[in-house]
């Protein structure tokens, strides 16, 4: 049980039922902000670039990259993580805490989820254009074809990584939606507007709200959200395994998997703070995601932070303990010193040493401070895949074939795309959905908070 | 099925809870519950139970041995070829029936969840009360033709004994 004298009041504001329907729909009826047009704009900008690079990546070929006999992959496969590691955080939120039954999750995992969906449709991106030949991508499917038929190579993790994102990206839409068709019903049933009224009842799929309904959305979002959890594991364990299963010193290491899966869920849970600052302050939501959930996330950060640190020691030492001399060079010539030495120590401060400021009450309470830090920390995990993939394949085994990488134009461009459209579907989210659940909030707040009394006595 | 439905409707979750205690220790039998949130209690209280879970894992075994059964005739006897010396029903086979195991059981729950409840993309409904997808909680008690006008008004005073705060009958058409 939820004991407020313990934990703490978890929505402010001493709301009734009606309040949260009205104040988290409110923004779906208001004029849309100056700034959601202002931001709108930019990341359309950016996501023209974008084209942009895309074609001329399709066009021209892959050559119009910085990519090399050696550094084979560069920014495609790093954002592709980066984007990846972003995209866990919405599902491990929702089912993570759910499964841990934390209430105050509430408040803030239907946007986590929806920054899910929109990372991993970034992620998506990149995979299919570094095949060159876009429209030979099919070929990854199992199709019956004309050569004897001849089927995919399953033992590669190239292929495990097609079957786990696109498993993972139906899931996490799955669970999202299904949760939001009792608030589309609200909508529904409260809007003036007869358009809104059309698509939202749409949208709804005839929500009734009766006792089996609910019943059966229950249970189907248990069950959702329970398949869900062993995905968020496997699909980075996987990810982790397209660098793991080769032989390049840097790459070749056990603790891959649960490495990536640990920095996934920490550049996903950065990310949601970063959003939530923004979405608290700019719809004032701050009764919904107080200063209490925000100092929550921090919490686990620092104790992720911590994890990652340990991390980073146990890959030194093992290069060290190994024995392996290639080991030893990639990690003490090619990573803590040399020409990458910026990107590692970049790396390494924003996600060991800089989290560990919020062991300070201060500091979780600064919500500038916080933000500063969050975004810090999607720096350091774009740093992190960097390190990983750029400085282990810029010189490897043979010195004769040592190569630099460093990114063109066109490569920046797809980049700077992505981030548009993820930002761009993170504003329709804003703009078109309830951000928060409103029965989700509904169902934890009689017992979290002092609400208005509706006692039988005054009828 | 046109019939009529005695409506009655509370503000507070722990009050309708209460109130069906009552109603259902008068014997009469409550027909639905409409509620803005989920609650274990009106469960309980109407013994609903759901075979969803059964149903999820019957498409996870199905989609375990179809997707094994797929592996191992297009790995081993559809075209056998060796990668890497490994054999050909190789261990590997796992991470792909582990992954799209989930993928057929999200599926297909999310599918029959639909198909049970009856609900599809741009399907009408009227509520009996509207705002009980807002802040309202309501007890619909079916009223039977050959009911006698003694056994509603009993229906309507245990209602407004109850706590409701409104009574209202009204003819629904659905289902």
């Amino acid at each position: 049980m939820y004991n407020t004298r313990i934990r703490g009041i978890l929505i402010h504001g001493n709301k009734s039922y009606a309040d949260v329907s009205h104040d988290i729909i409110k923004p779906i009826n208001d004029k849309t902000p100056l700034w959601w047009w202002v931001t709108a704009f930019l990341a359309t900008g950016a996501l023209f670039w974008g084209v942009w690079g895309f074609y001329n990546t399709i066009t021209v070929g892959i050559g119009e990259w910085g990519l090399n006999n050696n550094v084979a992959w560069g920014w495609a496969i790093i954002n592709f993580v980066w984007w990846i590691g972003i995209g866990h955080a919405g599902t491990a939120f929702s089912i993570f805490l759910l499964i841990l039954r934390q209430k105050w999750r509430t408040s803030i995992n239907r946007a986590a989820e929806a920054m899910t969906i929109f990372a991993v449709m970034a992620a998506g991106l990149f995979p299919l254009i570094h095949m060159g030949r876009i429209w030979d991508g099919f070929f990854i499917f199992p199709y019956w074809n004309t050569r004897g038929p001849l089927w995919d190579n399953f033992n590669s993790p190239l292929f495990w990584d097609v079957v786990a994102i696109s498993t993972y990206f139906m899931a996490s839409f799955a669970f999202w939606y299904i949760g939001m068709i009792p608030d589309f019903a609200t909508i529904r049933e409260r809007t003036a507007s007869k358009i809104k009224k059309k698509i939202y009842g749409a949208m709804s799929f005839g929500w009734l709200g009766n006792a089996r309904g609910w019943l059966r959305f229950e249970t189907a979002a248990l069950l959702l959200g329970g398949m869900a959890a062993p995905l968020v594991v496997s699909v980075h364990s996987i990810v982790s395994m397209d660098f793991a299963v080769s032989i390049v010193p840097g790459w070749h290491t056990t603790i891959f998997p649960p490495y990536f899966v640990i920095g996934a869920i920490f550049s996903g849970f950065g990310m949601v703070l970063t959003l939530m600052i923004v979405m608290r302050k700019m719809y004032k939501f701050k009764d919904y995601v107080t200063d209490g959930h925000l100092d929550a996330i921090a919490r686990i950060l620092t104790f992720i932070s911590l994890i990652m640190g340990t991390a980073y020691m146990i890959e030194l030492f093992t290069a060290w303990y190994s024995g392996s001399e290639y080991e030893l060079f990639t990690f003490m010539k090619n990573r803590v010193t040399g020409p990458y030495q910026f990107a590692y120590w970049t790396m390494l401060t924003c996600n060991a040493i800089i989290p560990q400021l919020f062991w300070f009450k201060k500091i979780r309470k600064n919500i500038t401070i916080v933000f500063i830090m969050s975004i810090f920390i999607n720096i350091g995990m774009w740093f992190e895949r960097y390190v990983i993939v750029v400085t282990s394949l810029s010189r490897d085994f043979l010195p004769a074939s040592w190569a630099t990488y460093e990114p063109t134009i066109t490569e920046i461009a797809v980049y700077a795309g992505t981030m548009g459209l993820f930002i761009l579907g993170v504003l329709m989210f804003f703009r078109f959905v309830p951000t928060i659940a409103i029965s989700e909030v509904k169902s934890v707040l009689k017992e979290t908070t002092t609400l208005k009394s509706f006692t039988d006595e005054s009828h | 099925m046109n019939h009529t439905n005695i409506i009655g409707i509370y503000e507070d979750e722990d009050v309708l809870l209460k109130a069906m205690d009552e109603i259902q220790a008068s014997d009469i039998k409550i027909k639905d519950v409409y509620s803005p949130i989920p609650l274990h209690g009106v469960f309980e209280r109407l013994n609903l139970t759901t075979r969803l879970p059964y149903a999820t894992f019957i498409y996870g075994v199905i989609g375990t041995i179809s997707v094994f059964a797929f592996l191992y005739w297009t790995s081993v006897i559809s075209y056998p070829l060796k990668f890497g010396g490994k054999p050909l029903n190789t261990l590997s086979f796992i991470i792909i029936m582990f992954v799209l195991t989930i993928f057929v059981g999200t599926l297909f729950t999310f599918l029959t969840y639909f198909i049970r409840e009856k609900m599809y993309p741009g399907k009408q409904v009227t509520l009996p009360v509207p705002e009980t997808t807002n802040d309202q909680f309501a007890i619909l008690i079916e009223k039977t033709p050959d009911m006698t006008d003694t056994e509603s008004n009993k229906i309507n005073e245990v209602l407004k004994k109850t706590g409701a705060i409104e009574i209202k009958e009204s003819e629904v058409n659905q289902e």
